[in-house]
């Protein structure tokens, strides 16, 4: 017989929304463990040094969704955690040319108008358009979605929440809005713009992590995803984690611990003990036991209920919605060391925009082709990529005069094709160095001499990360961001909210709404939802929009 | 002398325009409709194939005509045929056939897979009637504030809508809830193994639009087309019947139909419409005109300069990019199909043998290029008194135009792979062929004028129906000048043959009491 140890809370998985979640209920005075199977914390908000000297941002690696409420309730900054806006960034093309983007209006404006002028004035539309659907939708992140199908008081005033704020839209932009949820990022930008490589460079983050291409409807969504977050009250800014994204875990653990919590790292939950429809704790894989009569689940909806719980105490319906959860892997990453900053031929020397995210997919068509490739379980010969050299503003991540580069590739499949058959066992380390050189290839079109300078490369498949954060087939936001998985979808229709069939047992990451990223709004929630369940509301600080 | 003004002009006759025109010849409209054409029907008029044999030009068959739109409009009898079979043809030879929410093996065995495509198919076909009752109406405006009279009756009608909803029970709300916007592969292959039943049920949630099965909106295309049963069937005395059956109520009804006539110019003077010139200079006065040719088009020929900029912007990002072929073949006899028994000849044939096999066909369209092997939709069409019949197909996906053009090698390059795919399962076909007619989607925009040839005039996506149709604030049929209304497929509720723009705009116009 393992440990064994009573407390109010346990939760399972120390990603950050895990520990958002542990975080409240030990500020409002229960006590609480944290049990995580990886010897570190952070999920895929996590540094981890893989090379002497180096520090990677293994998994996620910048930072906006972050909930400033968040932020300020558990004192994250007093704990350590910094964000340093970057600014900029540029698509590269084949031709050694390259579309900078700028912060500063009028060298954006210069730099816009260099590819087409009429792209000038449509980026103030296309800017307006977004910044409207951010100002629309930011309130109702650390609400619970409202639910149409309920007559429930609570939820009627969700609705009713709703019903003011999109009242507040008048017609047009009501309709705009309906539009901007449910088009393509494609026909968006197509719809805007007539410079390609401007779309192309706007284009990315609406297909980040989803198995989905830039005309897949829906995929505007996902763009306002990545905008609607903030770095120091700037809407749709991105910055580093200052000792990368790690940090964002680690403050939310010391503070966690501040708050006289406790978290045991090295072996996973094995089950969620049910009796009588109520978790009643937690086995772990070591043979230790904890009890408490709440529990969180970390876990993304499919690992919580089909690995870990037992079938016979969940009913049909249920075990069903989970089975067809769609939770896709679609990207892969590279973390790589450099001796020193490689060459880019195409930029100024020096230039800011380089220390922004950097591209090599120069229009619509050839996004739309890699997600194909992906669609038919092959890595995108040409794939789209998102690289940035965070050494060059936070020195923490690399020794003097050296850089530390992160490279998130999309489309990487989970199950990969050889010869006709689909398998993650395909992934074998030749295929995965044939994935890396492929994503090399590209780079050159921007770094010429990028293998030059490589001293060591971290290379993820979906298949990697499922193995390491158990995020599962390795999708980034514990579940795809699309209309059938989000808000009162999330992550099955009727559990909307955090509880689940098991009384007691609840859900907080970013498998539940409003979805997944480090916005650590999913842990929150859930705090709020659990409090209100153990009589407690009145201990979670209030976030009225 | 012809008389040359009128209550309403119809510009386009066009099934829409027909339906309009009865709709207001009915109530005592004095009513013009002007075709381009030398028929009226518009994509939904037969065209003589050879010497004395008739063949749909384009559509082939109705899906979605309602019994109550067809009572309306004085067809009702033309619908008394039965249903069609539809059979998904398998490259094993194991056809599967479907017959409302059954589905079959074609030599008579049980399909493992019909339980669960009867389940869907009734589940869809419920929410799918729900969703229908949306389209007898125009779509809620809710324009002018939560006191205008109008709203209340929009928000009245929308009430209906959710009690029907309610009346679901929660637990099928919810799965309506979760599946309205999603795509038709995830929801068919949830339930079922990929295969030619899968395939089916995909090939005809992305028919007519610029989608693959793994698209988001794609089940509320294939709703979209369930709305009255989905039944598929041919009209007593084929499509072209159905064409001048309307035209006769039309006309019955004092409606002065003139072919021939193309409008170059809707005219409009302090903001109102005054009337159309023809080509060739004839004028017509009228009160209101009612276009079925594309939204963009008509503001064009009344000329931009009278509209907003907004709206025009809008109609500029119309998404309308056509993805169907048409295929017209004179066989000198009926063609076997392997597998298939006799009797089952008058069915609606598909190759569509996987939903992956349906997705790997729309890839191409998407870079303009041809696919290997699209997506077919066959008829055959009963004989002419000499043997000789015509099979019509609908090839799907087909760009506008292809990156190289469409020269003599594109043309006959897919004509070639339609008769080929097709060939698979009806050996000897190629020799029986005796003439091959192909309409592409840009042969379609030439002769119709349908936007991009596109087979709804516009997009059927959830970011252009309802209340975006055909665009965000232009959703009531009016266009802006006074007295200028859309009624073609390109609004509210979208495309195939139903009828119900046309009537719709014909009441909405009706109902404004302008004329
Ligand atoms: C490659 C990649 C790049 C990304 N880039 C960004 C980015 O730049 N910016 C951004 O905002 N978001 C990014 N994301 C998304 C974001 O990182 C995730 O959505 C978010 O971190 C998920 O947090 P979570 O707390 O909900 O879940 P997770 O981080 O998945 O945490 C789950 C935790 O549970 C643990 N666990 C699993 N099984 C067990 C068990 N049986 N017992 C105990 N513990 C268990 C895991 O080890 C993990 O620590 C990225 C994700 C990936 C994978
Ligand atoms: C390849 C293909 C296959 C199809 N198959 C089917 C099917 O099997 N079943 C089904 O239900 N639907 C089918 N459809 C869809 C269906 O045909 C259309 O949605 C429907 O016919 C549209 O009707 P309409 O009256 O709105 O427009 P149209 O039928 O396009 O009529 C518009 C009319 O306006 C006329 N016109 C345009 N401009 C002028 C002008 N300036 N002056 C005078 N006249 C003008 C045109 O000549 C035309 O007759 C198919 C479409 C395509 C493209």
């Amino acid at each position: 017989m393992g440990r064994h140890d009573r407390y109010d809370a346990i939760i399972a998985g120390a990603g950050h929304n895990g520990l958002t979640t542990a975080c409240y209920l030990a500020r409002a005075g229960l006590r609480v463990l944290v049990v995580e199977k990886n010897d570190w914390i952070g999920g895929a908000a996590v540094s981890r040094s893989l090379h002497e000297g180096w520090t990677y941002s293994n998994c996620s690696y910048v930072c906006s969704l972050l909930r400033r409420e968040i932020i300020r309730d558990l004192e994250l900054p007093r704990f350590g955690l910094q964000v340093i806006p970057y600014e900029g960034g540029a698509t590269f093309t084949r031709d050694g040319d390259y579309f900078a983007y700028y912060s500063d209006h009028d060298a954006l404006r210069r730099e816009m108008a260099r590819h087409s002028a009429a792209d000038v004035d449509a980026y103030a539309r296309f800017s307006q358009a977004v910044m409207r659907q951010c100002r629309f939708i930011r309130p109702f992140l650390l609400r619970n979605a409202p639910d149409p199908t309920s007559l429930a008081p609570r939820d009627l005033g969700e609705m009713l929440f709703l019903v003011k704020r999109a009242h507040g839209l008048g017609r047009r932009e009501l309709g705009e809005t309906l539009r901007f949820w449910t088009m393509s990022i494609g026909d968006f930008l197509d719809e805007h713009f007539e410079s390609d490589l401007i779309k192309a460079h706007l284009a990315g983050s609406g297909i980040i992590g989803t198995g989905l291409g830039v005309y897949s409807p829906g995929t505007a969504y996902v763009l306002l995803h990545h905008y609607m977050g903030d770095v120091d009250g700037t809407i749709g800014a991105w910055g580093f984690a200052r000792g990368g994204m790690g940090a964002v875990s680690n403050a939310l653990g010391a503070s966690f611990e501040a708050a006289g919590g406790t978290i045991v790292t090295g072996s996973g939950v094995e089950r969620f003990v049910v009796q009588g429809g109520r978790v009643t704790g937690v086995v772990l894989e070591n043979g230790d036991s904890y009890d408490a009569p709440v529990v969180g689940s970390n876990m993304d909806v499919k690992r919580t209920f089909l690995k870990h719980t037992d079938r016979a105490a969940l009913p049909d319906d249920f075990v069903r919605a989970v089975e067809r959860f769609k939770i896709r892997g679609s990207s892969g990453k590279l973390n790589i060391a450099l001796d020193a900053l490689p060459e880019i031929p195409a930029a100024p020397k020096g230039a800011p925009f380089l220390r922004g995210d950097l591209h090599c997919s120069t229009s619509l068509a050839e996004l739309e082709r890699a997600y194909d490739d992906w669609k038919e379980g092959r890595w995108s010969a040409d794939p789209y990529f998102d690289m940035l050299i965070p050494s060059q503003i936070d020195p923490t991540m690399a020794p003097p005069g050296r850089h530390m580069m992160t490279v998130f590739v999309q489309y990487a499949p989970y199950d990969l094709d050889a010869d006709g058959v689909r398998s993650g066992e395909n992934w074998t380390d030749a295929a995965r160095q044939a994935f890396a050189d492929c994503v090399f290839d590209k780079i050159e079109q921007a770094m010429p001499d990028i293998r030059r300078h490589v001293l060591h490369a971290e290379i993820r498949t979906p298949r990697d990360i499922e193995r390491e954060v158990g995020l599962t087939e390795g999708n980034i936001f514990q579940g795809e961001l699309t209309f059938d998985q989000l808000l009162f979808n999330r992550p099955v229709p009727g559990y909307a909210k955090y509880a689940t069939p098991i009384r007691g047992l609840y859900l907080t990451g970013s498998t539940t709404h409003p979805g997944g990223g480090v916005m650590a709004a999913p842990g929150a929630n859930a705090a709020r939802e659990i409090l209100r369940g153990l009589g407690k509301a009145n201990r979670m600080p209030d976030h009225a929009a | 002398m012809p008389r040359d003004a009128f209550d309403v002009v119809l510009l386009g006759g066009g099934h829409n325009g027909l339906s309009a025109a009865i709709t207001l010849a009915r109530k005592g409209r004095s009513v013009c409709v002007l075709e381009r054409g030398d028929r009226t029907g518009g994509m939904a008029r037969s065209t003589q194939i050879a010497l004395g044999v008739e063949a749909p030009e384009v559509a082939h068959l109705l899906y979605n005509l309602g019994p109550r739109v067809a009572r309306e409009l004085g067809v009702a009898d033309l619908l008394e045929t039965p249903p069609l079979p539809t059979v998904s043809l398998a490259p094993d030879g194991r056809h599967v056939v479907i017959e409302g929410d059954a589905a079959r093996f074609a030599d008579g065995t049980a399909h493992p897979d019909a339980r669960a495509f009867t389940e869907l198919s009734a589940r869809l076909r419920r929410f799918a009637g729900i969703l229908a009752r949306l389209s007898l109406k125009p779509p809620p405006e809710l324009d002018g504030g939560l006191t205008d009279m109008a709203t209340l009756g929009e928000l009245a009608g929308l009430a209906r809508l959710g009690i029907d909803l309610k009346r679901l029970g929660r637990r099928e709300l919810r799965e309506f809830l979760r599946i309205v916007l999603g795509n038709a592969a995830d929801l068919v292959l949830d339930e079922m193994p990929d295969g030619p039943l899968a395939g089916a049920l995909c090939a005809d949630a992305v028919r007519g639009n610029h989608v693959g099965p793994r698209s988001p909106g794609t089940v509320f295309n294939l709703m979209y087309r369930l709305g009255n049963g989905g039944a598929p069937r041919l009209p007593r005395g084929g499509m072209g019947a159905l064409g001048e059956a309307l035209e006769r109520a039309a006309r019955a009804a004092g409606a002065d139909i003139r072919t021939g006539c193309e409008v170059a110019r809707i005219m409009v003077a302090d903001d109102r419409v005054t009337g159309v010139e023809l080509r060739g200079g004839a004028v017509i006065a009228a009160r209101a005109v009612l276009s079925s040719a594309g939204p963009l088009q008509t503001m064009v020929m009344a000329g931009v300069g009278h509209f907003d900029i907004e709206p025009l912007r809008r109609l500029r990002n119309l998404r309308c990019k056509g993805t169907v072929a048409k295929v017209n073949l004179l066989l000198r006899g009926a063609p076997a199909v392997t597998g298939l028994p006799d009797d089952m000849a008058p069915a609606r044939l598909l190759v569509a043998p996987s939903v992956q096999a349906v997705e790997r066909a729309f890839n191409p369209v998407k870079y303009d290029e041809l696919p290997v092997a699209p997506v077919l939709e066959a008829v055959l069409h009963p004989p002419a008194g000499d043997g000789r019949c015509v099979l019509s197909v609908n090839v799907q996906h087909i760009p506008h135009t292809p990156a190289g053009g469409w020269d003599d090698a594109a043309r006959d390059g897919l004509t070639g792979r339609t008769v080929a795919q097709l060939a698979a399962h009806m050996p000897g076909l190629a020799a029986l062929v005796e003439t091959a007619q192909l309409l592409t989607p840009a042969d379609i925009e030439d002769r119709f004028g349908a936007p991009g040839g596109h087979w709804h005039h516009g997009e059927m996506g959830i970011d252009q129906i309802l209340t975006l149709r055909p665009a965000n604030g232009l959703a009531g049929y009016r266009l802006g000048v006074r007295g200028l209304y859309l009624c073609g497929a390109a609004t509210h509720p979208g495309g195939d043959v139903t009828g119900l723009p046309g009537r719709n705009a014909a009441r909405q116009l009706l109902g404004d009491g302008i004329i």
